[in-house]
């Protein structure tokens, strides 16, 4: 096998090695690699793969990998990395002797000015290389990439090698929150969203549901990848939005009339999906835990409220029934068994869990024997963190009951969230506390008001 | 909606558990789409389909008549036929009736309720 440089953009960190092993499983890739040597505060990560080829399969989906690089070599300065260059055997450099070039130079956690990367790019014209130089299409791109203990410091780690595939973040800008037509409160974004369809698997021709579909960010992501895609809410208002704006809007605006098969309005604790099949490749979703939206099932208790009396309705009036609290337990519970049953062998649920930072501890992750957790990633925002929770479907569903015993880190959340842990309401949420997607759909919303 | 998600949804009133499935389409309008044909979706998701209530919900509607039993090999006609059937068929409005306990789920703008009323969970 032959070593490569992944190099990581530097944003969610706890999703990167989570999203590369994901991909590799996705565009079944070989890759073997000593996850010891990952850490977050690190872009740069060495990994063995068998071909070129597969290594720009294998992050043609990426958002969180810049580029993939043919590792040739690094060192501690400069003197060792053209040392070793200079030790290679001159048939390596035969297939590139008459090829046009460029040379990239990268640096993590420093910087060089324009004129210090000509300086270091012409310290390498001792390679053979006679082909002329191409900046906008050469035939190889060619990568120095730095890493600095500090800004201050010189470089204690410099990569050189051959630039093979690039990821798609590209992506993140299409999809853009503030570029979309109908948005909710508890709108995705577009980042996430797609590292979650990777996650997933979402394929060509996945069917995948988002059982809390909201604004319908899921179907728009999976669908770009080709999922077929399906959504309900017991919110119908969500789905139909707002005046001339709702989740069909978007998928006019993207163009995914063909993918998206469309949303149904039903209460996830008392579900209408016939009971005898495993219908989904990918369950994708972020459950309305009551932090940003309060979770409502329909009410069982109809004494504690007041309810008009069940009388035969006329079909075509609309339907408001009662709506109670949704528990946060009973939410994960009722989304972790809905999964272990209608989730094909080999498909995956993907989906967000908030947890109290103090009180976490991973056995608060709901476990089922139909369901291994494959990925456990942390967005942190302070005093309370969501974690991206991805399972995949190892057996056939197994009746068995969950119980929630035990469950500290997540069980009343969103009692901690409101009220503190001493009980104090907050008079108002920290603002730094709020996920930045919320923040900026709520800046989309006002700019679109104005 | 379209018939494949119709094919994927029942009757969930408590205790409804006999002829809970498939609900039966009234007073439908139908408006017909382009999906794109994709022989490879369409076979991934014949394990997945209940045909015998496909064939059945087809047939009423008058859309196409299908074999009673899925067969073996399917044709390229009629996986073209399927793809039709399950992704280009979008009922726009009307109601799905349960042939067990006669509870009415209605469709509007495309998006069937499937909401029970607080004495039916």
């Amino acid at each position: 096998m032959i070593p490569y440089l992944v190099y990581f953009v530097q944003f969610h960190e706890d999703f990167r090695i989570q999203e590369l092993e994901a991909l590799a499983k996705l565009e079944n890739v070989k890759i073997k690699f000593n996850r010891e040597d990952y850490s977050n505060e690190n872009p740069f990560f060495i990994v063995e793969l068998e071909s070129d080829e597969d290594a720009k399969r294998l992050i043609r989906r990426s958002i969180l990998i810049k580029h993939i690089i043919q590792l040739w070599t690094s060192g501690n300065d400069y003197p060792e990395v053209y040392k070793n260059l200079k030790s290679f055997d001159p048939e390596k450099y035969k297939p590139y002797e008459t090829s046009t070039f460029k040379f990239m130079v990268e640096t993590y956690n420093g910087t060089r000015t324009m004129k210090e990367q000509v300086d270091i790019i012409n310290t390498f014209s001792f390679l053979p290389f006679t082909g002329s130089i191409d900046l906008k299409k050469p035939d190889n791109t060619f990568m120095v990439l730095e890493k600095y203990p500090a800004p201050t410091e010189p470089p204690c780690k410099i990569y050189m090698g051959k630039l093979v595939g690039s990821g798609d973040r590209q992506l993140v800008a299409k999809y853009d929150l503030k570029k979309r037509k109908y948005l909710g409160t508890t709108s995705m974004d577009a980042e996430l969203s797609l590292i979650m369809s990777n996650m997933a698997l979402v394929r060509q021709n996945s069917l995948v549901l988002d059982p809390f579909v909201g604004t319908g960010s899921f179907l728009i992501t999976c669908s770009h990848y080709g999922a077929f895609t399906l959504g309900s809410d017991i919110d119908g208002r969500q789905i139909r939005g707002k005046g001339k704006t709702s989740i069909a809007t978007n998928i006019e605006q993207y163009n995914m009339k063909k993918k998206v098969l469309g949303t149904i309005v039903s209460d996830m604790a008392h579900h209408p999906w016939r009971n005898n099949g495993e219908l989904f490749d990918a369950i994708v979703t972020d459950p309305p835990y009551g932090v940003r939206a309060g979770a409502k099932k329909i009410g069982l208790n109809t004494d504690k409220y007041d309810a008009p009396p069940p009388t035969k309705r006329d079909a075509m009036n609309p339907r408001y029934p009662l709506t109670v609290p949704y528990e946060m337990e009973q939410v994960l519970i009722d989304l972790i068994e809905f999964a272990s049953k209608y989730l094909v062998v080999g498909g995956r649920l993907v989906y967000w869990l908030p947890t109290n930072s103090e009180e976490y501890n991973k056995n608060d992750i709901p476990q089922h024997p139909s369901l291994k957790l494959i990925a456990n990633s942390e967005q942190s925002f302070g005093k309370w963190s969501r974690r991206l929770i991805t399972m995949e479907k190892v057996k056939k569903y197994e009746d068995i009951r969950l119980t929630g015993e035990g469950n500290t880190g997540h069980y009343q959340f969103r009692q901690f969230y409101f009220y503190g842990k001493d009980g104090e309401q907050k008079q108002e949420n920290n603002k730094k506390e709020q996920p930045k997607d919320e923040l900026e759909s709520e800046k989309v919303k006002k700019s679109k008001h104005e | 909606m379209r018939l494949i998600t119709h094919n994927m949804l029942q009757c969930h009133v408590k205790g409804c558990t006999k002829d809970n499935f498939p609900l039966k389409l009234e007073e439908i309008e139908i408006e017909e789409l382009e999906a794109e044909f994709n022989a490879d979706f369409i076979k991934s998701m014949l394990n997945r389909l209940d045909w015998k209530a496909l064939a059945q919900t087809t047939f009423s509607l008058g859309i196409a008549q299908l074999p009673e039993e899925m067969p073996e090999e399917l044709s390229d006609e009629m996986l073209e036929q399927l793809h039709h059937i399950l992704l280009e068929i979008d009922i726009t409005s009307g109601r799905m009736v349960c042939q067990g306990c006669n509870h009415v789920y209605p469709i509007r703008n495309g998006i069937p309720n499937m909401l029970l009323t607080e004495s039916e969970v």
